[in-house]
């Protein structure tokens, strides 16, 4: 079997079962609680919201809809059926039977000892989500037959082993993987910490996957067109409470943002905004918009809870040790020596 | 166009889902080889606290007495710290039985490779503790959780 063919045998069987917890208890929805009563943000000294804090977006709540639910909304039951079919799910990868390991194509080699993906379903606004996009309704993304295109071309050419820069920028250290950088920011398997610190024009977010930092100038001008930033320019302005940020000129080299949990294309010219609002002590609510027309049919938009965590973030230094890029080449080498 | 792409969408939606080389900071079929499970005991002689992953170096000493240099690839240090291991977790000279699959590469240079899928103490305690019941990641829902926002 080829190197390809044996890569989405492994995937399809972790989506399968991926898919399979997350949708066998589902049934009709419903909101799980009142809408929280309004709260006051704290401000910093210049008048602003203060977002300043760590904050989490782990949740296993995906970026679509799960599969056989048409509602956005689920109702405790079901919440509660899901979230334990997820706990289960991560148990019983933990355990395995004694003895040596199986051998074959779909072995399972990642386990919680290299996972951190959550473990609740998102909550906004009271509501326990079954997909962070809200718009399409149906919470699919809305691709268009040349972003269909252009995502299926990139998929072909993920396993080129040929030299490091063919590889995805995650696995070269250049930026996290899937677009937990953003913008959009987006939850990926683990490490979805993102510490806030505010400055008087300025408002920098730093994303503990890759240890990227974003730096979003308040009312600026934008860089030079020639200019794009692997985390595209970001420039912000406040409305009321709200912190928005407008990012375009994305760099090219990071237009195709895969992980387990996601698989979005965001063109050059794309124009995506955010919205932070701090809904409570412990939440920063989390919307964004992409608007990318020669990718997407339409606007999609979602909605991410960004909670307050005690945990601390730590630093990611990607090329203090990066021995998995020699790995994988040294392995395409040894595969072409002997080939199966 | 628009029901055009919804059909394509239907028909590539698992594959497009999720993209196998974007799995964790690499994809396990990248740098692994899937028939090469390979069960290893022998003691730690180093242990690399480094990103992206954490790499534990064993002595394995096989049945003619030589003894094999093998390192092997754990999770992130970030994750494993919130999971409760830090560097000195493991002491060296510590015995630990390490089930798991040998990379691609079996050119054993500077020393052989594989991930740790499974690692345990001699005395079969596991050397990391997974999620079980509520869920051990931490995901900031647990509200006894203190914050240390405003």
């Amino acid at each position: 079997m080829s190197a390809r063919r044996r890569h989405f045998a492994e995937t399809a069987r972790t989506a399968f079962v991926a898919i399979l917890v997350l949708c066998r208890f589902v049934s009709p929805a419903a909101a799980e609680d009142e809408a929280p009563a309004a709260w006051e943000s704290p401000r910093m000294d210049w008048g602003v919201p203060d977002l300043q804090g760590t904050w989490t977006t782990a949740t296993i709540t995906g970026l679509q809809r799960m599969d056989d639910v048409d509602e956005l909304v689920l109702t405790p039951e079901q919440a509660r059926r899901i979230e334990q079919g997820s706990a289960d799910f991560m148990a019983s990868i933990d355990q395995v039977p004694e003895g040596d390991l199986a051998a074959g194509e779909n072995v399972g080699g990642y386990n919680t000892f290299w996972m951190d993906p959550g473990s609740r379903l998102a909550r906004v606004n009271g509501e326990i989500r079954s997909s962070l996009l809200i718009e399409p309704e149906d919470g699919k993304l809305p691709y268009s037959l040349r972003g269909w295109g252009r995502l299926l071309k990139t998929w072909w050419n993920l396993d080129n082993v040929d030299n490091p820069e063919t590889r995805l920028l995650g696995e070269r250290c250049i930026v996290g993987f899937g677009s937990t950088g953003g913008p959009p920011m987006l939850p990926v398997l683990y490490n979805n910490h993102y510490q806030i610190v505010q400055s008087p024009g300025f408002v920098m977010i730093l994303v503990e996957m890759n240890h990227d930092v974003r730096m979003i100038r308040i009312g600026a001008e934008r860089l030079p067109a020639a200019i794009q930033p692997w985390l595209g320019d970001s420039i912000g302005h406040w409305e009321g409470d709200t912190l928005v940020v407008e990012t375009t000129q994305f760099n090219p080299g990071q237009s195709f943002r895969g992980s387990l949990r996601h698989a979005v294309y965001i063109s050059p010219d794309a124009t995506v905004i955010e919205r932070f609002t701090r809904k409570s002590e412990r939440e920063i609510l989390y919307e964004f918009s992409v608007d990318d027309p020669r990718s997407y049919s339409s606007i999609w938009r979602a909605e991410v809870p960004m909670l307050a965590t005690n945990s601390q973030i730590y630093e990611y230094a990607c090329h203090e040790g990066n021995y998995s890029m020699l790995g994988i080449l040294a392995g395409a080498r040894e595969e072409e020596r002997n080939p199966r | 166009m628009q029901n055009n792409g919804s059909i394509l969408a239907s028909a590539v939606a698992l594959a497009l889902l999720l993209p196998s080389s974007a799995s964790t900071h690499h994809s396990f079929s990248a740098e692994f080889d899937a028939n090469a499970p390979v069960t290893l005991k022998g003691k730690v002689t180093k242990v690399e606290w480094i990103n992206p992953h954490a790499w534990i170096h064993i002595e394995v000493v096989g049945e003619n007495e030589t003894s094999v240099a093998w390192m092997v690839e754990g999770g992130t240090p970030n994750t494993l710290l919130r999971a409760g291991i830090n560097k000195n977790t493991v002491a060296i000279g510590t015995e630990i039985i390490v089930r798991g699959y040998q990379s691609k590469d079996k050119t054993c240079k500077p020393a052989c490779k594989a991930n740790g899928r499974d690692v345990t103490l001699a005395d079969g305690r596991s050397l990391f503790m997974g999620s079980s019941g509520t869920g051990a990641p931490r995901d900031g829902a647990d509200p006894r959780e203190p914050s240390r926002n405003k």
